[in-house]
């Protein structure tokens, strides 16, 4: 498994693992029953501390897309199509609420961001990442 | 994990030493087996006091020091076994090999195992056959990592390794200590000034100012709970926010240093502050403000 990490994003170490990881899950990149590498190893490749890539371990198995073995180690979880898109809907809820509400807060009117959601939406129905 | 028996890896309790114009604790720290910690302070602390203490090179004047519940005695050497030490100095006799310093810090070690020690060599491509002379800065550094883990403690102690080392062979000995964590057998208590060497190896850091413990936290939480904050409003410098440290102002322009950033946007947010922006500091930065300010005025402990 190939992670991108830095220390210069804004973004904490472990979250910049555990959305990685989540993504190849969401993606079927990672398939139901795999398994992660451990703790140990993943913080020896990415060059982290054990307590980080812990702590992106333990998201990840409270949302339920990973769980660990004792003695085995963690392994991807089978989860049903429903459960992904409740994540990637709550993952987009998430993302989306701070901008909305500064936005709102800079005078925009809803009609107004539905609108530009909208045209945002359409320039990127071809899959462009923007 | 393979946790040995015993619970802690050390245990430090009401340690106290005293020199002219300089006296360190009392102090408490514990390291639990698997873990790194990392020591940090400035020079003239009492990182290497506390180190000494600990490895048995100094006798304090007061405190308990239990190495995998061993205290560490003159008398009863059998606590040396867990612990390996990374010093300033290490002593190697400069002409003879690698190989011959090996075998003879081997004499002085009942557990040590001469396989173990090739092997370890072999791994991290030191010249067993090389004058410690000859060697480079870097086999130097490894040559004295190899030669404390030959008898395979469970507790490795690095005073300062890499002062004096270029990047490069800094990376190499850090290298070798993620190989060592990896199985999660040895605990490292490593100390040192230069932060940026221990910032990502390091599951807790513990800060030592004027001869005590000001702070110890895990490293993630530390990087999380703080942040700089700006925000607009219309008050007087007298604003008090908590978890802020240090406060500035130009007209209605604030920008505050904060320990615990939720308590303080929640804060500013009650007391109807505009444009606020928050940005994560650096494990640098973050230092440099817990020394200067001897701990945070109420730490986010999680």
């Amino acid at each position: 498994m190939i992670l991108i990490l830095s220390e210069l994003s804004q973004e904490p170490l472990h979250a910049q693992i555990s959305r990685q990881i989540r993504t190849r899950i969401l993606a079927h990149d990672l398939t139901d029953d795999e398994p992660l590498p451990s703790i140990r190893a993943l913080a020896r490749d990415q060059r982290v501390s054990v307590i980080t890539v812990q702590r992106a371990y333990e998201d990840l198995e409270r949302e339920g897309l990973i769980r660990s073995r004792p003695g085995k180690g963690f392994f991807v979880m089978a989860i049903p199509e429903k459960r992904k898109r409740a994540v990637a809907l709550e993952r987009f809820t998430t993302a989306i609420t701070p901008i909305l509400e500064e936005s709102r807060r800079a005078g925009l009117g809803d009609e107004q961001l539905r609108t530009l959601f909208n045209r945002v939406l359409r320039g990127n129905e071809h899959g462009g990442k923007q | 994990m393979k946790t040995p028996a015993n619970g802690s890896a050390f245990s430090i309790q009401g340690l106290k030493k005293r020199y002219p114009g300089f006296s360190l604790g009392p102090l408490d720290l514990d390291l639990q087996p698997g873990v790194v910690l990392g020591l940090i302070g400035p020079n003239g602390a009492g990182k290497t006091t506390t180190l000494h203490c600990l490895i048995g090179l100094l006798v304090p004047e007061a405190g308990a020091i239990t190495i995998f519940g061993r205290p560490n005695h003159p008398d009863d050497p059998r606590w040396r076994q867990d612990i390996g030490v990374v010093g300033e100095d290490s002593g190697f006799f400069l002409r003879w090999t690698v190989e011959e310093n090996l075998r003879l810090v081997g004499r002085f070690q009942p557990n040590w195992s001469d396989r173990r020690a090739r092997g370890m060599a072999e791994r991290f491509n030191l010249p067993m056959n090389k004058r410690v002379n000859e060697l480079s800065k870097g086999n130097k550094a490894k040559l004295a990592i190899v030669a404390a883990l030959g008898h395979a403690p469970h507790v490795l102690i690095l005073d300062e390794p890499t002062a004096g080392l270029d990047p490069i062979v800094r990376a190499e000995l850090l290298d070798m200590l993620w190989e060592l964590q990896e199985d999660g057998e040895h605990a490292i208590f490593y100390s040192t000034h230069v932060l940026s060497d221990i910032e990502r190896l390091a599951d807790e850091l513990v800060f030592l100012c004027d001869g005590q413990v000001i702070q110890r936290t895990a490293k993630d939480d530390l990087v999380e709970s703080w942040r700089r904050i700006s925000f607009r409003l219309a008050a007087d410098a007298t604003l008090s926010l908590p978890g802020v440290l240090d406060h500035r102002q130009v007209r209605l322009e604030h920008r505050v240093t904060s320990c615990d950033y939720e308590a303080t946007l929640e804060a500013l947010r009650g007391l109807g502050a505009e444009a606020i922006e928050h940005v994560r500091m650096s494990i640098d930065e973050i230092a440099v403000e817990i020394l200067k300010g001897k701990g945070a005025p109420h730490v986010a402990a999680r």
